[in-house]
């Protein structure tokens, strides 16, 4: 599909807009109660998880279902940080994003070894379920099926239970990874990493070096995520092995596909709507699942190249540089 | 004064400085707004103690999976909200209906927080009754606990729900630690009883009965002689069934899945062993294990933690089950259906008791004052006390005696 480059005017519009919506979002707070507010807590971490996917599996275009796995090790090396070693949560987040980056190069050693498609799908499900195993029976470390408690702390005098104080710490850390992820693919890099998932052969032709360009993708994915997990451990106060299963990560792959596979806005806006979505559904009860399936399956037969799509229909504001749909 | 050039830069700069002061000072006092919004008000005022209640209703919060792979769980709430229905036609507790919220959990933790803020925040329900799915009722504690509206646990048994105490949790029904010691109490119930063994998967699930069991059995004199590993899907238990052999153990404790015991009680018969009395967890099901099995012979000595008065389809269990049917005409009764039922009897108790001036910390008084309460569904009394509000102490067993199934205070005691 033919898309409309924007105009150096819109491009500045949409730097003017990228920033309007956290700073908007500064007032939320005043807006919410509890209960809405840990929604939009779950929003943004949402948001971080279906970014770091999006990335190897629709930017990278690599079949890999590591993520459930890179978001459990955030979380983890969260809980443990802080609940054995005292370590502030604050100062977990990029420890949390380093383990999720050590599992991204893991993960990556499949890709690395040229196994491709399903195979690499079925490994990396393979190694989500072997961290699952890990978190159920390394219990003097992960605390088993009791999980892990995360420790009560306070910042400025507020409490970390507080679901504002979180949500602001989580619209930071949301913010200065998604604008670090869109400025990784502008740049070069992020050319390259195109270039991989178009063709790989004719990418490495050019002498650029394909196996770091897998790898750093990868590890990049890990750390979004493993800091998602770090934000995901104080926003649910307790990290149970259950929390990261099959079940999360289809829910994350349907965010991947509703907002449109490769696409940073996609990655937003497929969180939201399906984070926001359940809560909806929690008026039809019995009937919730039934809803949610028709839902994501109504959004992707209109728009099977998800809701950024639309956007981009709408105005060439929301195309994304260095973008391209996938065929 | 002079206005020359670096006057004018000087009353620029100063203007600037004042203008930078002046955004700071906004941006200060934005932030200040930001952070006194952020804190939530959980003040205890009168407002808070009636919040939820009307002069004819009494709002409770229902949490529980009603989706999810865990939904079968959600089978455990339905007696209690049939038992709300039963209280509600015959005109409620002090002119007030029952009024059930429901919340799915999908026994997911996040979910499950979800589902507790919503209903203490954007419902305001009076107090909680329910859940299921220990994790998750776990993982709620700490915001349920801020929160400080009343919640009575019906299903979920983990210990650490309710221990260490917290003002406005109480349990109402065998927490793990009272089941796991409930089976090393009928266990020593048979006289001469002092060789137990103990065989187990090495998952906490297991250990939340054999710890608890093993506890018990010191606190008696008695060290299990024998502590044996059959681990999930394992399809042969020869190797373990051959040391207890040799050890001739009084007793087993099996804290072993349904189809795991299954198998270790067919080995055990084929070994020769199958006179040995064996105690399951409230994890198997006598009658299943007998489908299993196929083989009467094989269960003939297995008992297995029952929490309630009577046989499912006993005379005793009959008119809570045609409560249910009559509110919920095609419910298909099993276990999970009547767990609940006691701790509302026990909630409308205390709700009695407290009269129609009925605030959030009364109710809470009054559930301290449950004492020996016989709910004629449970197996053991509920006693809620301000030192501790895990509520029911023990359990009954069920064993085959005479070939009927049939359910015991201790060894050779019918219920």
């Amino acid at each position: 599909m033919s898309q409309t480059m924007p105009t150096a005017t819109q491009r500045r519009l949409r730097t003017y807009a990228f920033w309007a919506v956290p700073v908007l979002l500064l007032l939320l707070p005043l807006a919410t109660n509890p209960y809405t507010q840990f929604i939009a807590n779950g929003m943004l971490i949402s948001v971080l998880v279906t970014l770091g996917f999006t990335l190897t599996i629709g930017n990278l275009g690599q079949l890999a279902f590591a993520n459930t796995a890179f978001f459990g090790i955030g979380a983890y090396a969260s809980a443990i940080l802080a609940a054995k070693l005292g370590v502030p949560w604050l100062l977990t987040i990029p420890l949390a994003g380093a383990f999720g980056a050590l599992g991204g190069f893991l993960a990556s050693a499949a890709a690395l070894r040229g196994i491709r498609t399903y195979y690499l799908a079925i490994i990396t499900l393979a190694f989500g379920e072997l961290m699952r195993w890990a978190y159920l029976h390394a219990k003097p470390v992960t605390g088993g099926t009791d999980g892990m408690p995360m420790p009560r702390e306070a910042l400025f005098g507020i409490s970390l239970g507080d679901d504002s104080l979180k949500f602001y710490i989580f619209l930071g850390v949301t913010v200065l990874l998604v604008k670090a992820t869109l400025n990784l693919m502008r740049s070069r890099f992020g050319r390259a990493v195109m270039a991989v998932r178009e063709n790989e052969i004719a990418t490495a032709s050019l002498a650029i070096p394909t196996a770091r360009v897998i790898l750093v993708t990868f590890m990049w994915s890990g750390f979004v995520v493993g800091c998602a997990g770090a934000l995901f451990a104080r926003h649910v106060g307790h990290v149970f092995p259950e929390s990261f299963g099959m079940l999360h990560l289809i829910a994350s792959f349907a965010m991947v596909l509703v907002g449109g596979l490769g696409s940073v806005l996609g990655a937003v806006l497929g969180a939201v709507l399906l984070t926001a979505l359940p809560e909806y559904l929690r008026a039809f009860p019995g009937m919730e699942e039934l809803f949610f399936g028709l839902i994501v399956a109504g959004v992707l037969v209109a728009m099977p190249m998800g809701l950024a799509s639309l956007l981009r229909r709408l105005s060439p504001v929301f195309v994304e540089r260095f973008y391209r749909e996938a065929p | 004064m002079g206005s020359g050039p670096n006057q004018k830069r000087q009353q620029a700069a100063l203007g600037t400085d004042i203008q930078q002061e002046n955004n700071m000072k906004r941006v200060a006092t934005l932030l200040a707004t930001l952070a006194v919004a952020a804190v939530p008000a959980f003040a205890q005022d009168a407002e808070w103690e009636t919040e939820g209640l009307s002069d004819d209703a009494i709002t409770i919060g229902v949490m529980g999976p009603f989706s999810g792979n865990a939904s079968s769980y959600s089978k455990a709430l339905v007696g209690m909200m049939a038992y709300y229905d039963k209280i509600n036609e015959e005109g409620g507790v002090h002119g007030r209906k029952l009024v059930a919220v429901q919340e799915d959990t999908a026994c997911d933790s996040a979910k499950g927080l979800a589902a507790a803020k919503k209903l203490i925040s954007q419902d305001k329900v009076f107090m909680l009754q329910g859940n299921s799915c220990s994790g998750v009722a776990v993982a709620l504690r700490p915001t349920i606990e801020d929160a400080g509206l009343p919640w009575i646990v019906a299903h979920a048994v983990s210990d650490s729900i309710s221990d260490p105490l917290a003002k406005n949790i109480f349990h109402g029904v065998p927490t793990g630690r009272a089941n796991g010691r409930a089976m090393a109490a009928f266990v020593l119930s048979k006289p001469d009883t002092g060789n137990v063994a103990i065989i187990e998967h090495s998952n906490d699930w297991a250990h939340s009965y054999s710890n608890p069991a093993r506890e018990y059995l010191e606190e008696n004199g008695v060290t299990p002689s024998l502590e044996l590993i059959m681990e999930r899907g394992q399809t042969d238990a020869t190797a373990q069934v051959l040391k207890l052999r040799q050890e001739k153990p009084d007793f087993i404790i099996a804290a072993l899945y349904e189809a795991e015991t299954a198998i270790f009680l067919r080995d055990l018969k084929k070994y020769g062993m199958g006179d040995v009395p064996v105690m399951g967890t409230a994890g198997t099901d006598l009658e299943n294990t007998l489908k299993r099995t196929g083989d009467f012979d094989t269960v003939k000595n297995y008992y297995v933690i029952h929490s309630y008065v009577d046989n499912l389809d006993g005379p005793l269990m009959k008119p809570w089950g045609d409560m249910i049917h009559k509110y919920n005409p095609d419910e298909e009764l099993s276990t999970f259906s009547f767990v609940s039922i006691g701790s509302a009897e026990a909630l409308v108790a205390a709700l009695e008791a407290v009269g129609p001036d009925l605030t959030r910390s009364k109710l809470m008084a009054a559930l301290e004052e449950v004492r020996d309460f016989d709910t004629g569904i449970l197996s053991d009394p509920i006693t809620w006390t301000p030192e501790d509000h895990q509520g029911v102490k023990g359990s009954a067993v069920a064993g085959f005696v005479d070939g009927e199934p049939t359910v015991l205070k201790a060894w050779g005691q019918p219920y």
